[in-house]
């Protein structure tokens, strides 16, 4: 073999290794670029499902069943008039922290509702999204029809759901035993309580409240970041005992 | 002159283990961004929605398609898969970041990155944005690293060009 020949040879496999090289790339970009956007459509698709789906709740009794007024400017009492503790919660339902404060302090709150140690007073807040209002409004709308306790706790346990009409009625049939009334419904859907929705956010600014979640125990701020749920226990028996 | 020499072929050698290091903490931090963006929808939208540079529709669609995009690019980058244009990507990704966060401070808003989910508005006063865009410059230099030297160890890029050469 001469040399030219065995250098032409030379080339044309280190030609071929290259084209190989190149086809074998392309074949990779090719299953990256297909498998990102499966992940991302997927992924959409996925959290559009976990937004969009129908509410679950978790079967409990509601503590307040007493129907009350929604009246500009003021919360929503959950729970006995006459309860010795208030304790006043400025929460918007579309806020991933008010979830976790929910997680977190819920049971011991609800508790000390159901036997009449405390009540919640709630300035359901919306400053994140349309969703948070639309909540809000029902959320005044389950108050007045006498299953509100039940009813913040179903939007709590819902925390990755975009709240929508549908959802919060959703939301009202499986809280409070049995299809929700038509009225319920019209509140939900007309927003008739979207003036209330408006005056909370304003007396929350008025009171100085700039972020949710926000406590205060019988008028007193309390600090989230240290505090745990047996020193709130412990506050509520020490304040419910005469 | 044999001291340059040394110390050149030292840093050859270390090269791709710096590569690789600067490769596996990048997809570190963009699957654990995105694992915690991706749990909560909601508020991975909001978090989008407070920067208002987008119409909500496309912030309701970035909110749920960026984190897995971070999961994917993280992915890539943990395996080792086409490092160098998976490394442009995410270089690409965090000057979207650095861009959004510095608007945000620039326009005097109040928000929370939402890097590592979470997000949103914030009480005047509690923003990071000096840190958040120090870190996003930082993972910015790693990922430059990798676009210049994408040589690598424990990686799919490496099994490929051996099995053709």
């Amino acid at each position: 073999m001469s040399n030219t020949k065995r250098a032409r040879e030379l080339a044309r496999q280190q030609a071929e290794l290259a084209a190989r090289q190149r086809r074998e790339r392309r074949i990779f970009i090719v299953v990256a670029i297909v498998l990102v956007a499966l992940i991302i459509g997927g992924g959409i698709a996925l959290q559009a499902w976990r937004t969009g789906r129908a509410p679950v709740v978790s079967a409990r009794p509601s503590a307040s069943a007493t129907p009350i007024r929604v009246s500009g400017g003021m919360p929503l009492l959950l729970g006995s008039d006459s309860a010795p503790v208030k304790i006043t919660l400025y929460e918007d339902f579309h806020c991933p922290h008010c979830a976790e404060f929910e997680e977190k302090f819920g049971p011991t709150i609800t508790a000390a509702q159901d036997q009449g140690k405390a009540a919640v007073e709630l300035y359901p807040m919306s400053f994140i999204d349309a969703g948070s209002a639309a909540a809000a409004n029902a959320m005044a709308c389950a108050a007045e029809a006498g299953f509100g306790q039940a009813y913040y706790l179903g939007l709590f346990a819902n925390p990755t759901l975009q709240w929508n009409d549908r959802q919060l009625v959703a939301l009202a049939s499986q809280v409070s035993g049995g299809g929700p009334s038509d009225s319920f419904r019209t509140c939900v859907t007309s927003r008739a309580h979207a003036d209330w929705v408006a005056s909370i956010n304003s007396v929350a600014e008025a009171n100085h409240v700039d972020q949710t979640p926000s406590m205060f125990f019988n008028s007193r701020p309390m600090d989230l970041a240290t505090l745990t749920p047996q020193a709130l226990q412990s506050v509520i028996d020490k304040a419910a005992t005469p | 002159m044999s001291v340059p020499t040394l110390s050149r072929t030292r840093f050859e050698t270390a090269v791709p283990w710096i590569s690789t290091a600067a490769r596996l903490l990048l997809a570190g931090v963009f699957l654990t961004a995105g694992v915690l963006k991706a749990a909560d929808p909601q508020a991975s939208v909001t978090a989008v929605r407070a920067y208002e540079l987008l119409p909500v529709s496309w912030a309701t669609l970035i909110g749920w398609g960026l984190p897995f995009g971070e999961i994917a690019l993280g992915l890539l980058l943990a395996v080792g898969l086409l490092t160098r244009l998976v490394a442009i990507v995410a270089a690409a990704l965090l000057t979207c970041f650095i861009v959004a966060v510095a608007s945000a401070a620039a326009r005097g808003l109040s928000v929370d990155c939402g890097c590592f989910g979470g997000g949103g508005a914030l009480p005047r006063g509690q923003t990071h944005y000096g840190l958040e865009i120090i870190r996003d410059v930082g993972l910015l230099l790693l990922a430059g690293w990798l676009v210049w030297r994408p040589e690598c160890r424990l990686c799919l890029d490496r099994w490929h060009r051996e099995e053709i050469a």
